[in-house]
């Protein structure tokens, strides 16, 4: 059509140029020319033919400064003459404008990136993500081909690499969907709808419907994963421009660092001889919001599988990374680019990618539990065991990967991993019968008739205790949420509530646990009666006389070295007071023993200013990450009649019991006995207090005035 | 023609909706909802916290039905629905101008 015209030239772009036309496609074309006249006959000419086929086209004529006017200023047009292609005319012309659209592209990368980003943004919020939809758009979703294409772009600008092969035959397996989904609707429709399922697998020549999703599910995936990275170069490369300044490193967790936005292996971790370093840098970055570097998880899948059962710093890790909520779903899912969360979890291979067809479900099985563990990690501070809620969200549908009814064969399942990451007997139970019941609360309270006291006693016997209660409760909450708007509402909400409370005044409630019995070396520390602070790797004991502000104190020493309080045990012996505190370093090697019995001694003697010390470190430390609940201060009136209960459920931090300590010891009152328990990144405190006069507390303005002054201790 | 509203106990929903069927109602509009009557709102204390429980959670349900077959169907629901305690809901009819099956065009008593 354009025969032997000098200066003009027709080139392909978009979709047209990437030679990836489907049956419905737009055909993207530009017209080129060098400023002649006439210029509106030649198109006509090519255009009427065109528009006549019935083809949808999609037209522009322009010189080549003017379409790179035009490219500068709508990064849509930018990224579509990145795949400009000759199709007919001078190809000189084509050449000189593929140049100058990647000269433009290249000069102008910060803000264009930045753009490409925001778009990607957008694309997300609206689309979600192809991997863990049921009806995805395989063209804009999350991993889907808009995608890969920004990571051509973003290669195109020299910062980071062009699509690796992994990722280009995800891309080709979601294109051919696409282009079945184009042939068998007739339509230029990229959204796969679930009547079109079962079809589409077929001309994939693929099982049926869910085997389609759970391979498109895998690519979706790996283009989401390879998309994020390239950002992350992308922004990195302009970060780096705008400041050159070196690049600091900062500890988070033993052998684990952050490093330019980034969490990375620390240089003296070795993986090949530290089996939970893999969980613990999983959880540091969780809770500290960064993603883990591609180069530190290839050096994890290093690290020996951890030994069965599970030691306690890897359960707590999994805990930590599960509580960090939202920010968790990411590092979980690089974990499982790398195949190694069936490493961790060998169960978990029957959910992945494993699609759940009915209207209710949003998510594929693994997905749902990961956010139903993202969602429960806003409810911790709601039960007594945070650590058992977190687990119990991720393993409650495990039995979704076997026949039969999933609460059923998920029981099983979920013991089984309860046993294997280390649980107690009793704890791998409640996590049993948590994922058993988990549809218990939500069924009765909508089936079943509440004002019917058969209907709550039938619950109470089922569930037969407080703790299991709570953690169906908040179970069921995290589990509707996770399934989508239709499974999930107030309406919905109020009616288990309602059960709930029902089925609470029923059952008896435990007081929280005190203080529990000395051992035989501790004790004959208090029958040697003078003041004396030993420390050993993961234990430390202080014995003095009994007076107020003793225990955290001690607890600020022991912060002030870097040491984790991971649980106390404070009780009274008639005038002499003994603390005993399990630590771990929070990073690198453990202080010197020495230094921190001297310190201590120095506390008990009234010679070191805690307070100062302890503000100059926290002060330097890490700062707050990925927080999802608020603290929670509750006094209990019941579990004691000479003391009052203060339970304070709080994220764990450094110099955390100091604070709450210092705070009761500000309201003027009398520390009897404590509990501390640490749960993953959660603490548990539990704190029996009596007034000047030993009494419990009883005036309402003193209560409030207490929890006031904890809540306020806790904020940053 | 009439269009039933009911607003019943949410547990009886299963219940109602066996017995229109059993009637012979070929469809219905199920809404989750909340509201209060005579039982009235309450307050509840729990672990020393007060809980205003001022709406409670109702389903209601709603049938378009010929003239002459409105006055059998409330007589259904009400039958299936009944506790014989607070709160067990109200139903009630309404006249209805027009109808129309959105897919086919037909209108009045044979869009029912």
């Amino acid at each position: 059509m354009l025969g032997a015209e000098p200066g003009v030239a027709l080139v392909a772009v978009g979709g047209y140029g990437r030679r990836e036309l489907l049956p419905g496609s737009d055909l993207d074309v530009l017209l080129l020319h060098a400023g002649r006249e006439g210029i509106a006959s030649i198109a006509d000419r090519i255009w009427y033919p065109v528009w006549d086929s019935g083809a949808r086209l999609d037209h522009a004529v322009r010189t080549v400064p003017q379409a790179r006017r035009v490219a500068r200023a709508d990064i849509k047009v930018a990224l579509g003459l990145l795949n400009a292609r000759h199709v007919a005319g001078d190809p000189a012309l084509t050449m000189q404008l593929r140049e100058g659209a990647l000269e433009d592209w290249r000069a102008a990368a910060r803000t264009r990136l930045a753009d490409l980003r925001e778009l990607h943004n957008e694309r997300v919020r609206i689309f979600g993500e192809l991997a863990f939809l049921l009806e995805p758009d395989l063209k804009e979703a999350r991993g889907g081909l808009r995608d890969v294409h920004a990571i051509q772009a973003i290669a195109a600008a020299w910062v980071a690499s062009a699509p690796g092969p992994r990722v280009r035959a995800a891309y080709e397996s979601i294109l051919d969907a696409r282009h079945i989904l184009h042939e068998i609707t007739g339509r230029a429709s990229d959204r796969l709808v679930q009547e079109e399922h079962d079809e589409v697998a077929r001309a994939a020549g693929l099982l049926d419907g869910d085997a389609l999703l759970r391979e498109l599910a895998g690519a979706g995936r790996t283009v989401a994963y390879a998309v994020d990275h390239a950002f992350r170069q992308a922004e990195r490369a302009s970060g780096r421009r705008l400041r050159r300044r070196k690049l600091e490193r900062r500890p988070l967790a033993d052998g684990v660092v952050e490093q330019d936005g980034e969490v990375v292996l620390a240089r003296a971790a070795d993986p090949k001889s530290d089996p939970v370093l893999l969980l613990r840098a999983a959880a540091a970055a969780a809770q500290a919001g960064r993603p883990l570097a591609p180069r530190a998880l290839a050096r994890l899948a290093e690290c020996p599988p951890l030994p069965v059962p599970w030691p306690a710093e890897a359960r707590d890790a999994l805990v930590a990374l599960l509580g960090a909520g939202p920010e968790a779903i990411a590092v979980w899912e690089a974990l499982d680019q790398e195949g190694l969360i069936t490493v961790l979890i060998p169960d978990w291979e029957r959910v992945r990618n494993r699609p759940q067809r009915n209207p209710l479900h949003t998510y594929t099985v693994d997905r749902h539990l990961v956010e139903a563990a993202a969602h429960a990690a806003t409810m911790t501070r709601d039960v007594a065991r945070p650590d058992l809620l977190l687990l119990a969200a991720l393993l409650h549908d495990l039995g979704k990967g076997w026949p039969g009814d999933h609460s059923v064969s998920g029981e099983v399942v979920a013991r089984d991993v309860a046993h294997r990451i280390g649980l107690s007997e009793a704890d791998a139970e409640l996590i049993a019968k948590a994922t058993r019941h988990h549809l218990l609360l939500p069924l009765v309270a909508t089936r079943r008739d509440l004002d019917d006291p058969v209907t709550v006693e039938q619950v109470a016997r089922t569930v037969g205790s407080r703790p299991l209660l709570e953690l169906l409760h908040a179970l069921a909450i995290a589990d509707g949420l996770a399934t989508g708007p239709a499974a999930w509402n107030d309406w919905k909400a109020g009616l288990v509530a309602d059960l709930v409370h029902r089925v609470e005044a029923v059952l008896a409630g435990d007081p929280p646990p005190g203080a529990g019995p000395l051992r035989a070396d501790q004790l004959a520390l208090v029958e040697a009666g003078s003041p004396a602070a030993v420390v050993s790797d993961d234990e430390v004991t202080v014995v003095a006389p009994d007076r107020p502000g003793l225990l955290w104190r001690a607890a600020g020493v022991l912060a002030s070295h870097r040491l984790a309080v991971r649980g106390a045990n404070a009780t009274s012996i008639g005038t002499t007071a003994v603390a005993v505190f399990q630590v771990a370093p929070e990073y690198g090697d453990p202080p010197d023993s020495t230094l921190v019995a001297s310190d201590l001694r120095r506390m008990l003697e009234g010679r070191l200013d805690v307070e100062e010390r302890l503000e100059r470190r926290i002060r330097g430390a890490r700062p707050r990450g990925a927080i999802v609940a608020p603290p929670k201060v509750t006094l209990v009136d019941d579990a004691s009649l000479t003391a009052t209960v203060v339970e304070v459920r709080a994220h764990d931090e450094p110099g955390l019991l100091w604070r709450i300590g210092r705070a009761l010891g500000g309201c003027g009152l009398d520390l009897r006995s404590a509990r501390v328990e640490t749960l993953g990144a959660e603490a548990v405190d539990v704190f029996y207090v009596a007034d000047e006069s030993g009494q419990p507390l009883t005036s309402r303005d003193v209560r409030q005035a207490t929890i006031e002054a904890v809540l306020g201790a806790l904020s940053p | 023609m009439k269009l039933v509203t009911a607003i019943i106990k949410p547990f009886k929903l299963d219940d109602v909706k066996a017995a229109l069927q059993a009637f012979g109602v070929k469809g219905m509009t199920v809404v989750e909802s909340s509201g209060y009557g005579r039982q009235r709102g309450h307050t509840e204390v729990y672990r020393g916290a007060e809980y205003q429980v001022d709406l409670v959670p109702k389903v209601r349900l709603e049938v378009l039905c010929d003239d002459e077959d409105a006055d059998d169907l409330i007589g259904v629901i009400v039958k299936a629905a009944q506790t014989g305690r607070i709160g067990d809901g109200k139903v009630w009819s309404t006249p209805v101008d027009t109808v129309v099956r959105v897919r086919t065009g037909e209108r009045g008593p044979d869009a029912i």
